[in-house]
């Protein structure tokens, strides 16, 4: 039998995530369990229904985690503006700046 | 069917704080509005590839080369993402595009002007970005729910542009004589354009945007804001702003500047920039281009 | 295309016996990244399909990311750091092929050019993995693992660009004819490779895996019925490329394309070579 694969948004506005499957041998019977196996506490605002074989997966990790270079040139850790940022301001206190 | 009671029950809906996914309904005004606002942001994020775009080959370092390319690459990436928001709502990306290179709609008027030096990376990377991320937060909380979330991923992702700006700027700024020049010339080109970037001050009445809250804030409460976290940092690197008239004034609580000549924000954004047709043009060359490419892989060439 | 290539310099003009057999390899890595990370990036902004900018991008960024790590093994070994290594030489010290020199042209010229090189460039990495100077074998096994989402790239597009109209098929050909022999110059022999070999720090000859590389795309050329300028020799079992390769740039000797970008590229750089960017 078919395995659906069920998304929750748990709130209006919020995103989906992955909340679990169920198997059955149809798109119309799939909506009535996953109301009963994904809703019935009210804990979803609307779900999403999908068929297992139409997932595609990436979790090669030499594709999502390439290892070699450096990346944090695109993250905000990657820049240490303290101590230069101290430097200029200990320069610019130094010279006859107006206020 | 669209009956007064349904669009008042809607507008106070939104109002409220509702979430308005692509799928529900809305009002015929609500849906174009959202679309024109999305799409002008889009076409700023491609356009705004431009300007930047042209340094990308004279970084001076391994790591700006690397960071300046990684920051127009998130530029583009952005462009898709609000194109694809915009496209939900019922106009074709190549309808989009073609709008714009046929000068029907606009881009963001920072994206309208030239740059002269690395000076100029600099300064967009931190106060352009900083204008713009400014504008970002405040549409987190779009009633078009879609919208919402897509700006939660490219504040997320943009956070690092403005350190990388702010990071070129302190650099420069505690470096040789010349570079300090760069970043205040390149200063005093980018202020009066950050002063117009988020817009005229418009009765809040007369903003279909806020009304509907599309956006979420004023367009003077985001210029307020941005001058609050920013003008004393410009100020702490020893830089100065050229306007005469810029102080805090501590009765009103806010900053005091000149205000701009606001018919030149409507001519620059309708097109009549210094740079507005040449970016466009290079946009128009790039398009056609490569229109071979998209007829063969986008299933268009037999 | 220019087939007269111009040349920057005569082959004395820079001394290549001032730099190890060590030396001469890791920049003619690193720079052969260092450039075509920047032709690449020329795409950034303005690629055919906005997906594809980002990808692409994402490729030229790997490139100039793997060059930055074979400057600093040169850092490691000369004293002077990456960056400087990067952008203040003279234009006749780089050692770059000529493959990467090439001006952006249009698309199917880019991915042509990308996928030759990939391809070649996988089996020097391969080699390389195995070579007895640690730093160089440890990098080369980390950047091999980055360079397979290159290839899944390579394939998609070559594929496409092949078989979905004759007009995309016309101009990757194009592109292909007027690339081969640049792309054999991707082996072009190493000043000093002899000891290279000796020393293990090279496990193969360039020739050797120039035959390596033809051997391996050959399935390719062949199922889609592109040019390949080779013939396999029926006693050894080889291929033998067809085509004079275009030599020169391991030597220094570069087109005027290239002068072009080096001043580009350092025109911010030499505004003021000591100052801090």
């Amino acid at each position: 039998m078919p395995v659906f694969e069920i998304f929750q948004q748990p709130r209006e506005g919020k995103a989906f995530e992955h909340g679990g499957n169920l198997v059955a041998p149809d798109v119309e019977m799939a909506i009535l369990y996953a109301r009963e196996f994904y809703a019935r506490r009210q804990e979803s605002h609307s779900i999403w229904i999908v068929p297992r074989e139409a997932i595609v997966e990436i979790s090669d990790q030499d594709l999502l985690h390439p290892p070699a270079v450096d990346r944090s040139y695109r993250s905000v850790a990657g820049y240490s503006v303290r101590d230069t940022l101290r430097a200029t301001r200990g320069a610019v206190a130094g010279s006859n700046q107006p206020d | 069917m669209e009956d007064q009671n349904h669009i008042e029950e809607f507008t106070a809906f939104v109002q409220k704080g509702g979430k308005v996914e692509p799928g529900d309904w809305m009002p015929d005004e609500y849906r174009k509005a959202v679309l024109k606002f999305v799409e002008m942001h889009a076409n700023s994020e491609l356009m705004g590839v431009l300007p930047e775009r042209e340094w990308i080959n004279k970084a001076p370092t391994l790591k700006r080369k690397l960071a300046l390319t990684a920051k127009v690459q998130d530029e583009v990436g952005h462009a898709e993402l609000l194109y694809r928001v915009a496209e939900d709502l019922g106009k074709s990306r190549e309808d989009m595009l073609q709008d714009l290179l046929d000068g029907k709609t606009k881009f963001h008027n920072v994206f309208h002007y030239p740059t002269y030096s690395w000076g100029d990376v600099a300064i967009i990377a931190w106060l352009v970005d900083a204008a713009a991320i400014q504008s970002q937060k405040a549409l987190l909380d779009s009633s078009y729910a879609p919208y919402a979330r897509t700006m939660q991923k490219i504040c997320w992702e943009e956070s690092f542009h403005i350190k990388h700006g702010y990071d070129i700027v302190i650099t420069m700024m505690n470096g040789t004589q010349q570079q300090k020049e760069m970043i205040q010339e390149a200063l005093n080109r980018w202020w009066p354009p950050l002063v117009m970037f988020h817009g005229p001050p418009t009765p809040i009445e007369k903003d279909r945007d806020l009304h509907y809250r599309i956006k979420a804030k004023h367009n003077g409460v985001l210029r307020q804001e941005f001058f609050a976290k920013y003008i004393p940092k410009i100020f702490e690197l020893g830089l100065t702003l050229p306007d005469p008239n810029i102080h805090f004034d501590t009765e009103a609580n806010e900053w005091k500047y000149t205000e701009p000549d606001w018919n030149e924000l409507k001519m620059v954004v309708t097109g009549h920039g210094p740079r507005s047709q040449e970016r466009l043009d290079l946009r128009r060359v790039a398009y056609a281009d490569t229109q071979w490419v998209r007829d063969v892989v986008l299933g268009k060439a037999a | 295309m220019d087939k007269q290539v111009q040349e920057t310099q005569s082959p004395q003009a820079f001394d290549m016996w001032g730099l190890t057999p060590l030396q001469i390899l890791l920049f003619a890595l690193a720079d052969d990244e260092f450039i075509l990370g920047y032709r690449n990036s020329e795409w950034t902004g303005i690629a055919p399909i906005l997906e594809e900018d980002v990808a692409f991008s994402s490729m030229s960024q790997d490139e100039i990311g793997h060059a930055r790590l074979y400057y600093e093994l040169l850092q490691e070994l000369t004293g002077t750091m990456a960056d400087k290594l990067a952008y203040s030489r003279k234009p006749n010290e780089y050692l770059c092929c000529r493959l990467v020199e090439h001006r952006k042209l249009d698309w199917a010229h880019a991915i042509a050019r990308q996928f030759l090189y990939d391809t070649a460039d996988h089996v020097r990495l391969e080699a390389l993995t195995h070579s007895k100077y640690e730093p160089l074998a440890n990098a080369t096994q980390k950047i091999i693992r980055e360079e397979k989402y290159h290839l899944m790239h390579g394939d998609m597009w070559l594929t496409r660009l092949a078989k979905l109209s004759t007009d995309s098929r016309a101009r990757l050909e194009g592109a292909l004819v007027v690339l081969w022999p640049d792309a054999l110059g991707i082996f072009e022999p190493l000043p000093g490779e002899e000891q290279l070999i000796a020393d293990g720090v090279l496990p193969g000859t360039m020739s050797d895996m120039c035959t390596d590389w033809l051997g391996q795309i050959t399935p390719y050329f062949y199922n889609l019925e592109l040019p390949f300028p080779a013939t396999l020799d029926e006693r050894t079992g080889l291929y033998i490329p067809t085509v004079e390769p275009v030599y020169g740039g391991r030597r220094g000797q570069h087109t005027g394309e290239f002068t072009e970008l080096w001043k580009e590229m350092t025109s911010v750089y030499r505004l003021d070579p000591e100052a801090v960017w």
